[in-house]
């Protein structure tokens, strides 16, 4: 397991799907875990606060998923973060444009316990954790 | 076809005068249409129909939104019960762990009954185990609100479009009747409790019944 203290942003407009991934994240061991409703929300909170991982829904009003991971990764400051996409959107030419435009993993809802799992696992893996 | 075909050999001079003619009776002929299709649509009670469909799209947007906030308290609920009893099942289960090694010593094996209990620890950790891990399927089955939540956003936008385009056949082609008339018993839940006329809570339908001498 990477760092028990990694921080961590659950972005999405469902606050009953951010108590969900707060609590998944709390049962992998990861405790330290804070929300953002949008995009836009998430973006300055990032701007602001030191994160290590960002955890987010794709369609959300102000900015959506996609629209956040492109600003993540155009700024010098946060372009390194692990964004892991966690949405409803099935379609392949959604995973591919997320993939283009450099998500650290995809995971479709409804989604389990494990699939989360093996997805952070996965990006840690990369990450050399 | 044969009359497009000589008129159009008949009168190249004057092409774009006879344009403007032809644009013109197109007008024409399209507002004749319409004023028919009108004309019809009032003789077939069919603009009462678009009338009553534009006037009750707003109720289906609220009945909609009625249901995304209470599938959303009622997930909200499980969650609250799932924050509080998953913690509850995994301090069973630490303390099961904890008696189990202080219990496994020379001088508890000698006490009589020291394997009942063991037996019974173990089971009741097992136990807590299997209850901590449906909880927290239980939690994740919450999902469906914002799943079935998202739909139900698309459809109240579909509805509110509809509205609007509606409203606007109205406003163009018959002028709105405004009309109260009386819904009757079999409203169903209120999904608006300020709305007039509705109680919001059991203390207000004991006040009435009472005020009524019940």
């Amino acid at each position: 397991m990477a760092d028990a203290n990694m921080k961590f942003l659950v972005v999405d407009d469902f606050s009953t799907m951010r108590r969900i991934v707060r609590n998944l994240l709390k049962e992998l061991g990861y405790s330290n875990v804070e929300e953002a409703e949008d995009g836009a929300i998430a973006l300055s909170m990032l701007k602001n606060g030191h994160f290590d991982f960002v955890v987010s829904d794709w369609n959300m009003p102000n900015m959506d998923g996609l629209q956040l991971l492109q600003s993540i990764r155009a700024d010098a400051a946060l372009k390194h973060l692990p964004v892991l996409m966690v949405t409803a959107e099935a379609k392949k030419e959604n995973i591919v444009a997320a993939a283009q435009a450099g998500a650290s993993g995809y995971v479709v809802k409804p989604f389990t316990a494990a699939t989360l799992d093996e997805k952070l696992s996965k990006i840690f893996e990369k990450m050399g954790k | 076809m044969s009359d497009f075909d000589s008129s159009n050999q008949c009168d190249t001079a004057s092409a774009t005068t006879k344009a403007t003619a032809t644009d013109d009776e197109l007008l024409s002929r399209v507002g004749q249409i319409a004023r028919t299709l009108h004309d019809n649509l009032r003789a077939l009670g069919l603009d009462k129909v678009i009338q009553n469909a534009a006037r009750d799209i707003p109720d289906v947007r609220e009945r909609l939104n009625y249901v995304v906030s209470m599938t959303e308290q009622a997930a909200q609920r499980v969650l609250n019960a799932t924050d509080t009893t998953i913690p509850l099942q995994e301090q069973i289960i630490a303390q099961c762990d904890t008696a189990l090694c202080e219990c496994d010593t020379v001088e508890c094996r000698a006490v009589p009954g020291h394997e009942k209990i063991t037996l019974a620890l173990q089971q009741i950790n097992a136990n807590a185990n299997i209850s901590k891990q449906q909880l927290i399927d239980i939690m994740m089955a919450q999902d469906f609100q914002d799943l079935t939540g998202q739909v139900i956003r698309r459809i109240t936008e579909l509805a509110h479009n509809l509205e609007t385009q509606l409203v606007q056949l109205l406003l163009d082609y018959a002028p709105v009747e405004l009309r109260k008339e009386t819904s009757g018993l079999l409203n169903g839940p209120q999904i608006n409790p300020h709305a007039e006329d509705v109680v919001s809570d059991q203390e207000q339908v004991d006040d009435l019944l009472s005020s009524l001498g019940f």
